[in-house]
């Protein structure tokens, strides 16, 4: 009910529904005060971890039973920790970063025609298609890095391919979980474009290819980015899969980061992990500058 | 002229399913053999490491401890998660993007550094954890790492982004007319909660939760870094049976299990939301 209609109302009615209006308004405001509270005290159990990370990493420290200790909030600011960022860290980001571009642009080379096809095709069992490019999603990443890490045992012993610890390894295993990404983002795009569009092209003489750039091209590129967005991010932010294919010289951050909180907690991880939060947002803001908001919110997240 | 499609889907289709089929094969196939040590497999087809995930303790404590704290973690979730989302879901539209945005842009944070945020928030002589035991809402011995509390704190985490995402695309779908016209015909607010909202949104509730389901149920990186090689959930037992023993016969043959509980769940999944689909298009 709007507050139009309840003054309306309040205007017209008797003493007793008067009462009842304005008791109805209170209830009304109380209500959203609890529910805002409630989102705002689970937001800030999502976001704390976040922020108690670059916040602490501008902690100095403090020694506690022999082992560095940082506390949040900071209570003696200083910069060190990111002065003493070994390289070693440094290599795994940058190796992590290659890796999520080329397993992304691997998976859009892939899953853009995927899509075409699943969408625009006319064959049967097109469902039964979608699911099958869809599977991956289904299985847990501990399952796909111990199967790709004994198919690629397997590829070991078969033809003498050597897999495990390379950089195609670990980004064969990422293009497998990010593919289906951009099959969604950009099947999502194509299914809500009419096929007439571009059979009006051909008819009207464009050729098949002039008809693919000018017309389907911008018709999913918003799904492309998305779709690519998504697969890089997968892939930027895998630990699981990663743990299992990477090796002693070639480990993307995560697994870094996954190492040093397994075995002791190393503060210089606070200030790498830090760098990582505020590049992806500043990525995330430029993209969302360039093509929209929309593209943030399409599909889900990572585990 | 009209442009073949079908030949276009081809080559992403024989690599991906090359990828899906192989790699699925390969790891099946090895947990039908037994471990030999350092990673050899016998030769003969058997049984046994399916038999020892039910008959030995340890296994099957994994696989039943998983189930609870999944199930568990799914239903919290659920409880403190819809609230959020329906108030979200129900913001004007540029406040509900925004708010939506920003849990979007945290799952984009890598699960290691939400971990290792936790870590710091619940270290045992932080700030927040020192009130909250001198206001004994803790207990003394409260410590993160190492203990179930501090497992459920970041699987929870990994599940209530995920939960107001999912719940908020559900809700949106319910239109307000629907609520305002309940209300109208002087339905008081919680009966309108019990008979229009949660009625409509129970489909999308019930796939929301068991895909949230399959999700914590294969979670690895919460439940090895903060349960410090005590809480052994099955996606913890599976790496460790990999990295510590090598016994990749009896790796596969958990993981297997675990795959079986995910697509059994999916099937559920959709099998519960066709029928409820349907009995719901049957009333109106």
């Amino acid at each position: 009910m709007t507050e139009q209609n309840s003054t309306d109302l309040s205007v017209a009615a008797s003493g007793k529904a008067l009462r009842s209006v304005m008791n109805f308004n209170i209830g009304r405001r109380l209500r959203r005060i609890v529910a805002y509270s409630w989102v705002g005290i689970v937001y800030s159990f999502i976001f704390a971890p976040i922020i108690v990370v670059i916040g602490s990493s501008f902690d100095g420290g403090s020694v506690i039973a022999g082992r560095a200790v940082l506390q949040f909030p900071p209570s003696n600011l200083s910069l060190q920790w990111y002065w003493l960022i070994p390289p070693s860290m440094f290599q795994s980001l940058w190796v992590s970063v290659s890796m999520a571009a080329i397993s992304a642009a691997c998976g859009i080379v892939i899953g853009v025609p995927a899509a075409l096809g699943i969408i625009r095709g006319k064959f049967y069992g097109k469902t039964l298609m979608g699911s099958l490019f869809r599977a991956p999603l289904q299985i847990p990443f501990i399952v796909i890095g111990l199967a790709f890490l004994q198919s690629y045992y397997f590829l070991g012993d078969v033809l003498g391919l050597h897999m495990r610890g390379t950089f195609t390894g670990l980004v064969l295993g990422h293009v497998f979980v990010a593919t289906p990404y951009v099959v969604g983002a950009v099947g999502a795009q194509l299914q809500r474009f009419n096929p007439a569009y571009e059979e009006a092209a051909l008819i009207h003489g464009a050729n098949r290819w002039r008809t693919f750039y000018r017309v389907t091209m911008p018709i999913i590129m918003p799904g492309i980015y998305a779709g690519g967005l998504y697969a890089f991010l997968i892939s930027f932010g895998d630990v699981t899969i990663s743990l299992f294919l990477s090796g002693p010289d070639l480990s993307p951050l995560p697994v870094e980061i996954f190492y040093a909180l397994d075995n002791d907690f190393e503060p210089t991880i606070t200030a790498i992990a830090s760098l990582v939060v505020v590049g992806s947002l500043i990525i995330l803001y430029l993209i969302q500058r360039l093509v929209g908001m929309e593209v943030l919110l399409r599909g889900g997240g990572s585990n | 002229m009209k442009a073949n499609w079908g030949l276009v889907l081809l080559p992403p289709l024989v690599f991906c399913m090359l990828l899906l089929f192989g790699s699925q094969w390969v790891f099946l196939r090895s947990s039908f053999f037994e471990d030999l040590g350092i990673g050899r497999l016998g030769t003969e087809f058997q049984l046994n490491n399916y038999l020892t995930v039910f008959a030995d303790p340890f296994f099957f404590s994994a696989l039943t401890l998983n189930f609870k704290l999944a199930a568990g973690v799914v239903v919290c979730t659920l409880l403190v998660a819809y609230p959020v989302a329906y108030t979200v879901a129900r913001m004007r539209a540029r406040w509900a993007i925004i708010f939506l945005s920003a849990i979007v842009v945290t799952s984009f944070v890598s699960i290691v550094i939400k971990v290792l945020g936790i870590i710091i928030l619940f270290a045992a002589d932080g700030p927040m954890v020192k009130t909250l035991k001198s206001l004994g809402i803790l207990s003394e011995r409260f410590a993160v790492i190492g203990t179930m509390p501090g497992v459920i704190i970041g699987l929870t985490h990994l599940a209530i982004a995920f939960m107001v995402m999912m719940l908020f695309s559900v809700i949106q779908t319910i239109p307000r007319s629907l609520e305002e016209a309940a209300e109208i015909h002087g339905a008081p607010r919680w009966r309108v909660f019990l008979r229009v909202i949660i009625p409509l949104s129970l489909p999308g509730v019930v796939s929301a939760s068991l895909l949230l389901f399959n999700v914590i149920m294969g979670a690895f990186v919460s439940a090895l870094l903060l349960g410090g090689g005590k809480i052994m959930t099955l996606p913890v037992v599976i790496q460790r049976t990999i990295m510590l023993y090598s016994e990749y016969g009896m790796a596969a043959a958990l993981s297997a299990v675990l795959m079986l509980f995910v697509l059994t769940i999916n099937i559920l999944s959709v099998f519960l939301v066709t029928r409820m689909r349907a009995a719901s298009s049957a009333v109106t």
